[in-house]
């Protein structure tokens, strides 16, 4: 948003314009650090019984016109959350963390089962099939955004 | 006498040709027959002929697996409820822990509920588990702990299937399209 376009109407009183213009750069200038939310679909966290890890799964597209980089997650509900790659070798499967995951503009990337998934550890609350559970998805830049994932059973597809 | 030779050769060849019917791999003939002596959900020493008279599928795996295992038992449940009830009722799922340090016989026995009633928590000792894996040629290991003891377990993804005597027969693999695998399972409840 230009701030050129944001200034009050030369009709007004001096006083008035000073604290216009000032309410209307505060708006600017907030609407210019605040990151556009990116498009997060099919968010849902597949529970596993008592304390066992959870795997997070979504969709994400960086619908912003600037690369952004996904850096990590966190969540109320677990004392931790790690972002980690299932990689089948030879026969061999293992995990892998992953430090960060770059998306230029328009690029989409799917935490799907087999791949990226966040692992969510350490359950702070009980948690059943059917919760909305609250993630935030820390971006480069010290960006967040809070991402609502459905709890669904471990027979979930 | 080069003609009986080829003909000998081809002869050979067709025979070691695997069962075209089959749509998951066919490993029949390739690997021994099912046996291991293993701890149950109930704590009791188990062997393999105990399984015997149904159609058992093997897999390798650990309870704080977040993403595989639990994908694939999940597949697997859902490739048995797409059979008829008394073809499912044929089928059991032997979830063989390799992370004896972290799994016993209450933790399989919930985690293995989660997923139904035909699966089935096993796992014992170092030497009980590299004795099974080596016959069935898979690995598994242990990763580096973190700073909050917890590490990962890397272990085969493969499912091996055995008919009701105890005979292998298929390596399915989270590859195999769905109807692959309900096909072959309802080929081996029949008792192929």
């Amino acid at each position: 948003m230009p701030l050129m376009s944001l200034t009050p109407h030369p009709s007004l009183p001096r006083l008035a314009k000073r604290w216009c213009s000032t309410f209307l750069l505060l708006i600017a200038t907030t609407g210019t650090m605040a990151a556009a939310e990116l498009e997060v679909s099919e968010a849902r966290l597949r529970l596993l019984p008592g304390d066992l890890p959870a795997a997070g799964y979504f969709t994400l597209t960086n619908t912003s016109e600037k690369g952004v980089t996904l850096t990590g997650a966190d969540s109320p509900a677990f004392g931790n959350v790690m972002m980690h790659r299932s990689v089948n070798q030879d026969g061999v499967t293992r995990m892998e963390p992953v430090a960060q995951l770059e998306l230029a503009a328009g690029e989409q990337v799917e935490f799907a089962p087999g791949g990226y998934h966040l692992m969510l550890m350490k359950r702070a609350r009980p948690l059943v099939v059917g919760d909305d559970v609250e993630v935030n998805l820390h971006f480069a830049g010290n960006q967040r955004q809070r991402v609502t994932f459905r709890a669904v059973a471990p027979t979930a597809q | 006498m080069r003609r009986c030779i080829m003909a000998l050769f081809v002869t050979l060849w067709i025979a070691g040709c695997s069962d075209p019917d089959w749509q998951t791999k066919d490993i029949s003939g390739l690997m021994p027959s099912l046996a291991f002596e293993l701890i149950d959900e109930n704590g009791n020493t188990v062997s393999a002929d105990q399984f015997l008279g149904k159609t058992t599928l093997l897999f390798f795996g650990f309870t704080h697996c977040p993403d595989v295992c639990p994908t694939t038992l999940a597949r697997l449940d859902a490739a048995t409820q797409r059979m008829d009830e008394a073809a499912r009722d044929d089928i059991q799922v032997l979830f063989v822990s390799v992370d004896p340090r972290r799994d016993n016989a209450e933790t399989l026995d919930s985690y293995t509920a989660a997923f139904g009633p035909q699966f089935i928590g096993l796992t014992g000792d170092k030497a009980a588990l590299d004795k099974l894996t080596r016959r069935y040629r898979v690995t598994y290991g242990y990763g580096e702990e973190d700073s909050e003891g917890s590490y990962d377990v890397s272990h085969s993804s493969a499912v091996f299937a055995f008919n009701a005597q105890g005979e292998v027969r298929l390596l399915i693999r989270d590859s195999d399209p769905m109807d692959a695998v309900v096909a072959d399972l309802e080929r081996l409840a029949s008792g192929a």
